[in-house]
């Protein structure tokens, strides 16, 4: 199946960017894996014209000349989700955005390039109500886009949590989350209208 | 999901994060019920010490799977849950449910004397003394039996030109299509024999087992889908792959074989595949074409059954529909439409079962469409009951919808 952007994520990130991005006239699909958010803003996103994949999750993708092609969901077997755009909204650790071993912490869909500390340690603080590293993890960015192996993905974005420095357990945390959809929704609008 | 885990339906992967609750359709109407939590990943710590922990609540599951569609940690919580019923539950199936669920048993003794009980099951009478003495409740519109099924239709009629064609599929018709509703696998074998497909049976076809395992008759159930997977291995020995219309009969041939009956399908998995993906994979690649009626138009609501959200292939039916030129289609918003197949019938559950379709039924009178749009037939009966808006499978959509002779003169020269 064929589609303007893949959202891949159903949380705050995901659905906002999802909204907006069909609400501009792009034709998306989210696929609402992990921990999502429910009727609310998933109405208003399907009320604008966009589709859910709900209890779903993108487990693969086909990667070519620096560009994310297509990505394949668990429940849709070999029918792969095509897009010109991608955003990946898969947040940290509960919702399997993030993977922490007990030597390095990754990012399991595709393995993008994550901005960790090699000293597992200094990951965490004993005393709880400190602020803890390893929320500040995340995958590296060079623009809105998207590192693996050191070389930008020119067409997928990360959004929300699931970036570094973006990290729910800080005050301004909503405000960051929506920011960096918002960075990702700016980024493929440009790069939807200088394709028109 | 961890793939090294050995809990039974993934249930330590459980976070209690309780997402499963706010999407269970019998909590937020039932007092009584515990929630999906409770019952499944949380009783399950308790009843692996002792089976005295199992809780007779767990009846008024009626298995819609939302809980595991909303699950962020993959745990099977409704399986959980029926897997208790079956290996605790000390009550024997009444009467009443072992007639409900013998579909396969019932439907060739009514469909030899259809229209006897077809009126008799609509007289308010009757339908009185079934609620007093087997709570089969008084107010719900009882489904009608066809006079000829379907295969003995299909074998009268339809059998003979199915070898001409070049390519072809088996058909895994299901009890409904055969004693209740026979127009709906006439449609299917016209649509399929119009886009170039011989339609042929499956050889000692039984019913898939669901209303079975929903109503206790578990060694009745594996019999089925043992004499089931073995009319598959024939069927696929000709290198025929098995098509289905039935949404439930296709999430129990899927899932519930292996999770609930320890039935291996690991040989048909990959061979069987509802109607709409299967369409919709042809059309779209370019192996069959389809050629639309002039001028047909209409307006639809989609409602995705629940077992539908479990396999996640709605989005199939939508954009199979979506590509019908004259089809005006609005979504409507996921949510149970309260029959579960026969937990609505019990009288006990009566209530309930139209409290959890209200919000939908309310929402179909706001869309206020020509008709519903939907793969399964018992929100079929619950949504045109409770409603009085018809309710027509995709399948009938797409016969109404296409010319079939021109479709036919396209795919199959």
């Amino acid at each position: 199946m064929k589609f303007d952007v893949v959202i891949i994520g159903g949380g705050l990130a995901g659905t906002s960017a999802a909204t907006e991005l069909q609400k501009s006239g792009l034709k998306c699909i989210l696929v609402a894996d992990g921990l999502s958010l429910y009727n609310c803003p998933k109405n208003e996103f399907k009320a604008a014209g966009g589709t859910v994949l709900q209890g779903d999750r993108v487990v693969s993708g086909d990667f070519e000349d620096g560009r994310l092609l297509r990505v394949y969901t668990a429940k849709l077997g070999n029918e792969p989700l095509e897009a010109g755009q991608f955003v990946l909204a898969t947040g940290k650790y509960f919702s399997r955005g993030l993977v922490a071993d007990m030597d390095k912490v990754y990012e399991p869909l595709f393995n993008l390039d994550v901005e960790y500390d090699a000293d597992r340690p200094s990951w965490f603080d004993p005393s709880f109500a400190a602020p803890q590293r390893f929320l500040e993890f995340g995958v590296k960015t060079s623009g809105a886009l998207a590192l693996k192996g050191g070389v930008p993905i020119e067409n997928l974005y990360p959004a929300g949590e699931v970036l570094a420095g973006v990290s729910s357990a800080q005050g301004d945390a909503t405000e960051q989350i929506l920011n960096s959809a918002r960075q990702a929704v700016r980024a493929i609008r440009k790069t939807d209208y200088a394709g028109e | 999901m961890q793939e090294n885990n050995i809990s039974t339906g993934n249930f330590e992967q459980c976070q209690k994060c309780s997402l499963c609750e706010t999407v269970c359709p019998v909590m937020a109407n039932n007092p009584d019920y515990g929630g999906p939590k409770r019952s499944g990943p949380d009783g399950q710590r308790y009843r692996l010490k002792n089976g005295i922990f199992y809780d007779d609540s767990l009846k008024y599951c009626l298995n819609c799977k939302r809980c595991e569609v909303a699950c962020p940690s993959g745990v099977r919580i409704a399986d959980l849950i029926q897997q208790a019923r079956i290996e605790f539950s000390q009550k024997p199936p009444r009467l009443r449910d072992i007639m409900l669920a013998s579909t396969d048993q019932m439907g060739p003794v009514a469909s030899a004397v259809a229209p006897l009980v077809n009126f008799s099951l609509g007289l308010s009478p009757v339908k009185g003394l079934l609620d007093l003495t087997i709570g089969l409740d008084h107010r719900r519109t009882l489904p009608k039996y066809s006079s000829e099924t379907f295969v003995h239709w299909f074998n009268k009629k339809a059998a003979a030109r199915q070898d001409e064609f070049k390519k072809h599929i088996s058909y895994f018709h299901g009890c409904y299509a055969n004693y209740n509703y026979p127009q709906l696998a006439k449609d299917f074998v016209a649509v399929m024999n119009a886009f170039g497909y011989g339609v042929h049976l499956i050889e000692g076809e039984r019913c898939c087992g669901v209303a079975k395992i929903a109503n206790g008759m578990i060694p009745a159930a594996t019999r089925d889908a043992k004499a089931n997977m073995n009319a598959f291995s024939k069927s696929l020995v000709k290198g025929r792959d098995i098509i289905t219309v039935s949404t439930t009969c296709t999430m129990t041939l899927l899932e519930e074989y292996p999770e609930l009956l320890k039935v291996d399908n690991s040989s048909i998995k990959e061979h069987i595949s509802l109607v709409e993906p299967f369409l919709y994979k042809a059309i779209a690649s370019g192996q069959i074409k389809p050629v639309w009626k002039e001028g047909w138009k209409a307006r639809a609501a989609y409602h995705c059954p629940c077992h539908q959200e479990r396999l996640g292939l709605g989005i199939f039916t939508t954009e199979l529909l979506k590509m019908i030129p004259g089809l005006e289609l609005t979504e409507l918003e996921s949510n149970c439409c309260g029959i579960a197949g026969t937990y609505g019938f019990k009288k006990e559950n009566f209530r309930v079962s139209q409290l959890i379709g209200k919000k939908l039924f309310d929402d179909i009178a706001a869309a206020a469409p020509e008709f519903v749009a939907c793969e399964c037939e018992t929100c079929k009966w619950q949504i045109e009951m409770s409603t009085g808006v018809p309710v027509k499978n995709p399948v009938s959509i797409l016969a109404e919808a296409l010319d079939l002779e021109k479709t036919s003169e396209l795919n199959c020269a």
